[in-house]
């Protein structure tokens, strides 16, 4: 049998791909990726691995055929293809009916297929949780993905069809609900520590905890889900130990990369511009976008606790320690900066 | 009173025709439609609708619209379009209006039959830099027009380009002439308001600059077009250029008394008149005048941005708003059929041309 990577050369596909190799996965790891995209990452982990049975598979889960060719002889998918930007029928059209198609072909396929999803943190309805809670899998989903944003919307929607999927069928299906995924070659900068706005850093983020996890602590998250019997029908949310506040992010990050001007709003500070903002949106008929409004600003940038028990039950241990990912993370980008890249 | 609209079609561009139709106050929109139902939902969930359908003749049945806009792939418009007119809706049809003439005509031609109106997504042609070039040159600014540059710049990274050249399915490659095709209305209708022949002379060359990088159809897509065309008293010339820096958009007439531009990506719109003044006097004063001009435009855009109207679908705010009157008073739709006729005509000529050129230089 072998086994499926749907973004597969993706931040978090490609480390998962070179967990399995490190690992010495047995089956062969078909890596599936759209037609005409740069295959940098797979490349180098190719390279790394030359012996590793991949077998790299050009597709695109928007199509039902090729849907249906990317699970033959497959006995387990992890699901990692989303759709990050773009506008928001694309988002919906790669993420969400990409998703539909792939559930369809594995249902329909003869025998069972365990299917792992790479969910995320943002189906949370952080907005109604009381500030300084503990984020858990009991957490309430977001009830309002329209007022939040986009990629929550998409994955909120992804997410339930997931679930529809195993209730009418008896998907054998795992959910894993990633916070922060950091590490070389990712992006910078969490909007939980802030966002660039006309060349200033506005520093949202501040003492709240970032819920960090290292992009191999997380594919190695999803591996654990993959192998553990108990995991079937369960969420697990992937945080590493030790987390950072963002300021100590961002203090490190203008130390060890680049340094940058940074404007540090207080909570009540960017409340406040919200509502100006948001009051502004409405006003002027949406003359300036709504990036601010109090309920994003709720979701994103209060403080909250968050617990990783649940996964630690089914094997998992953070391999990279946050200091030594931090470490690596930020010589990667000073490195591609120094490279003009 | 308001006017019960439906759209089929829940792309990208279903958004700005939500997104106007939601501030226009003579319409409400019940329902969405898309043969992919998880699109009408998203659709319907982002914008509060209430209804959404896979299947349009349903939607027809229970919904019963005045107005449908039809936001498909243009392969589609017909069909739709028609089949919308048969159960008594008017129709907006995005643009492009239909893959070819004839079926343009045919869509034309069931409207005026069944006395429906019709109106095609020409936006920009109301974006404020255009009225304000029509009001100027109907005041006679200009003169009379003699030549007409109409530039569309594009972005390939940008959230069309992305999904266009994202898959080779796209149905945008399934058009004759491609990403041309799909963006040659905003070329030409800004030329046929002067150019009033039914068949100009048209020459046309178009190729692919960028880096054929996907080894499918994606790389056989043009992404630069020169047009030149000659009517009676009128010429012009039409470019298309995705690699151009920084992405222009703008229109310039050339007039027997000033030459006036009308720039899309600022909406500014200034006037060039010759120096009145002598010699080196004069030069160093069309400079001065110049930035003048500049500055007036500016200024006129920071007031209307402070009464909010610097909009971003500001033209399609204008065109609907314009369109829907035409239902309520029962007058004309606001672009003549007769235009989007010759503007389908001009496109499917100067795409023949490309079918039989080489990519040679």
């Amino acid at each position: 049998m072998k086994l499926l990577v749907t973004g597969s050369n993706g931040f978090l596909g490609a480390a998962l791909v070179r967990r399995l190799c490190e690992r010495g996965e047995r089956r062969v790891v078909r890596c599936l990726h759209r037609p005409g995209s740069d295959l940098g990452r797979l490349a180098a982990v190719r390279a790394a691995h030359p012996d590793a049975r991949l077998e790299l598979l050009v597709g695109d889960l928007t199509s039902p055929e090729d849907c249906a060719r990317a699970i033959e002889d497959v006995d387990l998918v992890y699901h990692g293809a989303a759709a990050l930007r773009g506008a928001a029928a694309d988002m919906f059209l790669n993420t969400v009916v990409a998703s539909r198609n792939l559930l369809e072909a594995v249902v329909g396929a003869a025998r069972p297929i365990r299917v792992v999803l790479v969910s995320s943190f943002a189906v949370y309805g952080m907005a109604g949780v009381a500030e300084g809670a503990t984020v858990t899998e009991e957490t309430p989903l977001e009830p309002h993905p329209e007022r939040r944003d986009l990629y929550s919307h998409v994955k909120r929607r992804q997410e339930q069809l997931f679930w529809e999927y195993r209730e009418r069928h008896g998907l054998p299906l795992t959910v894993l609900r990633p916070g922060v995924i950091y590490g070389p070659s990712g992006p910078a900068m969490s909007n939980r520590v802030g966002l660039s706005l006309f060349g200033v850093f506005l520093h949202l983020g501040r003492r709240n905890l970032l819920p960090l996890t290292y992009v191999d602590n997380c594919a190695d998250a999803l591996v654990a889900a993959a192998e553990s019997p108990a995991a079937v029908g369960e969420v697990y949310n992937v945080v590493d130990d030790d987390l950072p506040t963002a300021r100590q992010y961002l203090e490190r990050y203008r130390r060890e990369v680049e340094p940058q001007r940074v404007l540090s709003l207080p909570l009540f500070a960017t409340r406040l511009m919200s509502r100006a903002v948001a009051w502004y949106h409405q006003h002027s008929r949406g003359q300036l976008p709504a990036i601010f409004t109090p309920y994003k600003t709720d979701s994103m940038w209060r403080s909250f606790r968050y617990d990783n028990r649940k996964l630690k039950s089914i094997g998992w241990r953070p391999a990279v320690e946050t200091g030594e990912g931090l470490r690596r993370t930020f010589a990667s980008l000073r490195a591609s900066r120094g490279s003009g890249r | 009173m308001s006017l019960k609209v439906a759209i089929v079609g829940c792309g990208q561009i279903a958004d700005g025709h939500l997104e106007q139709l939601q501030k226009l106050g003579t319409a409400r929109v019940t329902a969405v439609c898309d043969r992919e139902p998880l699109m009408a939902e998203q659709l319907a969930s982002r914008y509060g609708i209430p209804r959404f359908y896979a299947d349009f003749d349903e939607l027809l049945e229970r919904e019963r619209p005045d107005v449908v806009h039809v936001t498909t792939p243009p392969q589609s418009h017909r069909a739709l379009a028609l089949r919308a007119m048969d159960c008594g809706c008017h129709v907006y049809v995005e643009k492009p209006f239909a893959p070819t003439t004839a079926d343009a005509r045919a869509i034309l031609e069931h409207a005026d039959k069944l006395g429906r109106k019709i109106t095609i997504g020409y936006t920009y042609a109301y974006d404020p830099p255009a009225v304000d070039l029509m009001e100027m040159v109907a005041k006679g600014l200009v003169g009379e027009p003699l030549h007409v540059e109409s530039f569309y710049g594009y972005d390939l990274q940008g959230s069309y380009g992305t999904a266009i050249f994202g898959k080779p399915g796209h149905w945008v490659h399934d058009l004759p002439g491609a990403l041309l095709r799909n963006n040659i209305d905003h070329l030409l209708n800004k030329i046929t308001p002067f150019m009033p022949d039914e068949r100009p002379a048209i020459q046309a060359m178009g190729w692919v600059r960028r880096e054929r990088r996907y080894g499918d159809r994606r790389d056989a897509a043009h992404d630069e077009l020169r047009v030149v065309l000659r009517g009676e008293k009128v010429s012009a010339y039409a470019t298309f250029s995705a690699h151009a820096r920084p992405v222009a958009h703008f229109v310039r007439v050339y007039g027997t008394k000033n030459t006036v531009h009308a720039d899309f990506v600022s909406r500014t719109v200034t006037l060039g008149r010759g120096s009145r003044l002598p010699s080196a006097i004069g030069r160093l004063a069309i400079g001065f005048a110049q930035a003048l001009e500049q500055l007036r435009a500016a200024t006129r855009n920071a007031a209307r941005f402070a009464r909010s109207e610097f909009q971003f679908f500001a033209g399609l705010e204008r065109l609907m708003t314009l369109y829907y009157r035409s239902i309520l008073e029962g007058t004309p739709p606001p672009i003549p059929h007769r235009d989007i006729l010759r503007v389908s005509e001009w496109a499917d000529r100067i795409i023949g041309q490309l079918a039989g050129s080489s990519d040679d230089p």
